[in-house]
C-alpha cells in the first residue's frame, strides 16, 4: 500500500523552504499575476523564485507543482499560456490547470509536463474526469471539496487516474470554480483574477468592541467582542434573510471553520485517495511549517500502523472551528 | 556600513533562545524604542534610517519590493508601547517613530492603513515567527484603511529568511550586539534567577524594579533602539 503524498502550499518562497524542511512531498505555488487563484498582493513568484524553488526542492527530493489555475479571458490568451510555458521550462513537476483550452495548449506544446485537474474545474463525476483524462492527458485530479467520502471511493473504483483531496485549510463551500458572489461585489472574481475578496475592497472597521468586514460597500460580518473572526468572503457573511425582515443576522452559506481531516485518514485511505492536499498559499510561513510538520507526523504514524495522534492546529484556523466538511456531511 | 564583527555575532540561531528569553528581549526591545522619540526628531530619523538601511542590506529582496510598491504609509501601532512606527513605503521607504498620544496624531493621521496590536506579537509578526491571519483571526491583531496594502507589507516580510529584528537591531547598537548571543545563550538559568528573585518581591517594589531595568536599558552605550 503506498503512502498519502503530502501537497503544500507555498506562496513565497520562504514559505516554500518551510513546507520543503517540515516534510512536504510536494509543494504547490503560482506566479505572480492572475493566472492563479491566489492572486494577492505582495504573495506569489516571478520566474526566477520558481527557477530557485525548483532547485532547492528536487535537491530534496521534494517536487514542484505550478498552479495555472485560472479562466483565460477572451482575446488575452497570452499570459496563461506563458505561464505553462515557463512552468515547462523551469522544469516543475507538475502544472495544476482548469480551463479546458489551457489544458489542450499544454498538452500539445509540452507533452511531457505532467497535468493535474485543479479543483476549480469542478470535476466530481466519473464522466468529467474521464473527459479530461482522454482528451488532454491529465494524469491526477483535484477533488472539489463537495464531495463524502462514500463518493469519493465510488469515483476511485470507477476512474484509473490519481486523486487528490483537500484535508486542511480555508474552506470554500460551493462548487469551485463557479462561485460568482465576491464578482457581484467587487467585480473581481476568483475564476478569472484570481481573487475571491480583493484586499483592495475589503475593509475592517472598529464599531465599538465589535469588528465590522465589509466587501466592496457591504457589511459582510460584525464579529462581536471577543469573538473569533474569518475571512471577508461572502459564502461565510452573515446576513439578515428576507427584505426587511427583522431577524438576528445569521450565516447563510457556511460558518467561518476550518477543514480539517486528519482524523478522516483511514477512510480516506480506503477511499483509494493518493495525495492529501493543505490549503493556504496566502497564509504565513509560521502557519505553513506548523500545518505541514503536524501532518507528517500525522502521516508517519499513520503509515507504520500507529494510532494518528491529536495535534492541536486549533490556533491555526478561522474562525476558531474545524470541521471534517462536506466528507462526513449527512445533509446534501 | 556592517560591521564583520557584529554580523558574526547576530548569526545566533533563534531556537537557541527560550521563551523567557524571548520575552525578556521583547521587553528590552519596547523599553529601547520608547526612548527613541525622546532622542529628538533628528537622531531618531537618523537612526531609523540607519537601521533601514541594516535590513535593507539583509533581505535585499524584501526591500526591493517594498521600494517597489506605490507610496503609502503605515502606522505599526504597538498598544502597549509608548511610540509607534510609521513606515513610508514604495520609492521613498522610510521610518519615523512617533510618540503615542498628541504629539504623533498629526502624522499618524497621514497614515493610509494602521497594524495595531501588541508588541510582542507585532514583533513576532515582523519577524516572521507567526502568522499574521490567525492572530487576525483570535482578534489579537486589529487592522484598518487600506487592506491591500497591510496584505502586501504582510506577505513581503513574511517572504523573508529568519528576520531577527532584535539581533538586527542590536548591531546598530555597539556594545548590545556582543551581549546578545551571551544573553541568549545563558538565557535559561540567568531568568530563572531573575524572575525568582522578582517574585518575591511585594508588588510596589517589583514595578519600581522593573522601571529601574528599563533605565538600565536605556543608558546602555548607544543602545538607544
Ligand atoms: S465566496 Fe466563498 S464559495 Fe465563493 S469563491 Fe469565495 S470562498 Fe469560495
Amino acid at each position: 500500500m503506498d503512502n498519502f503524498e503530502l501537497i503544500c502550499p507555498a506562496g513565497t518562497p520562504a514559505a516554500l523552504r518551510a513546507a520543503v524542511d517540515a516534510g512536504a512531498d510536494a509543494v504547490y505555488l503560482g506566479f505572480r499575476d492572475e493566472t492563479n487563484a491566489r492572486n494577492f498582493p505582495g504573495l506569489n513568484f516571478t520566474r526566477q523564485d520558481v527557477a530557485d524553488a525548483v532547485d532547492y526542492a528536487h535537491a530534496r527530493r521534494v517536487e514542484v507543482y505550478v498552479a495555472i489555475n485560472t479562466y483565460p479571458q477572451a482575446g488575452n490568451l497570452g499570459p496563461w499560456q506563458k505561464a505553462v510555458d515557463d512552468a515547462a521550462r523551469l522544469r516543475v513537476d507538475a502544472v495544476i490547470m482548469a480551463d479546458p483550452g489551457l489544458l489542450a495548449y499544454a498538452a500539445k506544446r509540452h507533452p511531457d509536463l505532467r497535468l493535474h485537474l485543479s479543483v476549480q474545474a469542478s470535476a466530481a463525476n466519473v464522466e468529467a474526469i474521464r473527459l479530461y483524462r482522454d482528451t488532454f492527458g491529465v494524469r491526477r485530479v483535484v477533488l472539489p471539496r463537495v464531495l463524502t467520502v462514500p463518493e469519493i471511493a465510488k469515483l476511485n473504483a470507477e476512474i484509473d487516474i490519481e486523486t487528490e483531496v483537500f484535508v486542511f485549510g480555508g474552506l470554500c463551500p460551493m462548487a469551485e470554480g463557479r462561485c460568482s458572489l465576491s464578482s457581484y461585489a467587487t467585480g473581481l472574481s476568483p475564476n478569472k483574477q484570481g481573487v475571491c475578496s480583493p484586499a483592495n475592497h475589503v475593509r475592517y472597521e472598529q464599531r465599538g468592541g465589535a469588528l465590522a468586514s465589509t466587501l466592496g460597500g457591504f457589511t459582510i460580518n460584525v464579529f462581536g467582542e471577543g469573538e473569533q473572526a474569518g475571512y471577508p468572503t461572502l459564502c461565510k457573511g452573515r446576513f439578515v434573510a428576507g427584505a426587511g425582515a427583522g431577524g438576528a443576522p445569521a450565516y447563510l452559506f457556511e460558518e467561518p471553520t476550518s477543514l480539517n481531516a486528519m482524523d478522516l485518514l483511514p477512510e480516506l485511505k480506503a477511499a483509494g485517495v493518493r495525495a492529501l492536499k493543505i490549503e493556504g498559499r496566502q497564509r504565513g510561513k509560521a502557519y505553513i511549517a506548523a500545518v505541514v510538520r503536524a501532518y507528517r507526523e500525522a502521516l508517519e504514524s499513520f503509515a507504520a500502523g500507529r494510532p494518528v495522534p491529536h495535534i492541536d492546529l486549533q490556533a491555526m484556523v478561522e474562525g476558531g472551528t474545524q470541521t471534517t466538511g462536506a466528507y462526513t456531511r449527512a445533509w446534501r | 556600513m556592517r560591521d564583520p564583527d557584529v554580523a558574526q555575532t547576530v548569526s545566533v540561531s533563534n531556537p537557541l533562545a527560550g521563551e523567557r528569553a524571548r520575552r525578556f528581549e521583547t521587553g528590552l526591545s519596547r523599553a529601547g524604542l520608547g526612548l527613541v522619540p525622546r532622542l529628538g526628531r533628528r537622531a531618531s530619523d537618523a537612526l531609523l534610517a540607519r537601521l533601514l538601511r541594516l535590513l535593507a542590506d539583509r533581505h535585499p529582496r524584501a526591500f526591493e519590493a517594498l521600494r517597489g510598491m506605490p507610496d503609502a504609509r503605515v502606522l505599526i501601532e504597538p498598544v502597549d508601547a509608548p511610540v509607534a512606527l510609521l513606515m513610508r513605503v514604495g520609492p521613498e521607504l522610510s521610518l519615523h517613530a512617533l510618540p503615542r498620544g498628541a504629539d504623533g496624531v498629526g502624522e499618524a493621521g497621514a497614515a493610509d492603513a494602521v497594524v495595531r496590536g501588541p508588541y510582542a506579537r507585532l514583533l513576532d509578526l515582523l519577524e516572521g515567527r507567526i502568522d499574521g491571519d490567525a492572530l487576525f483571526f483570535r482578534r489579537e491583531l486589529s487592522i484598518s484603511g487600506d487592506t491591500a496594502l497591510i496584505l502586501a507589507l504582510r506577505n513581503t516580510l513574511d517572504g523573508e529568511e529568519e528576520m531577527d529584528l532584535v539581533a538586527d537591531v542590536a548591531s546598530i547598537a555597539g556594545p548590545l550586539a556582543r551581549v546578545l548571543p551571551v544573553l541568549r545563550r545563558n538565557a535559561g538559568p540567568v531568568l530563572d534567577r531573575i524572575e525568582a528573585a522578582r517574585r518575591l518581591l511585594p508588588p510596589p517594589l517589583r514595578r519600581g524594579i522593573e522601571r529601574v531595568e528599563a533605565r538600565i536599558i536605556g543608558t546602555l552605550p548607544g543602545s538607544g533602539a
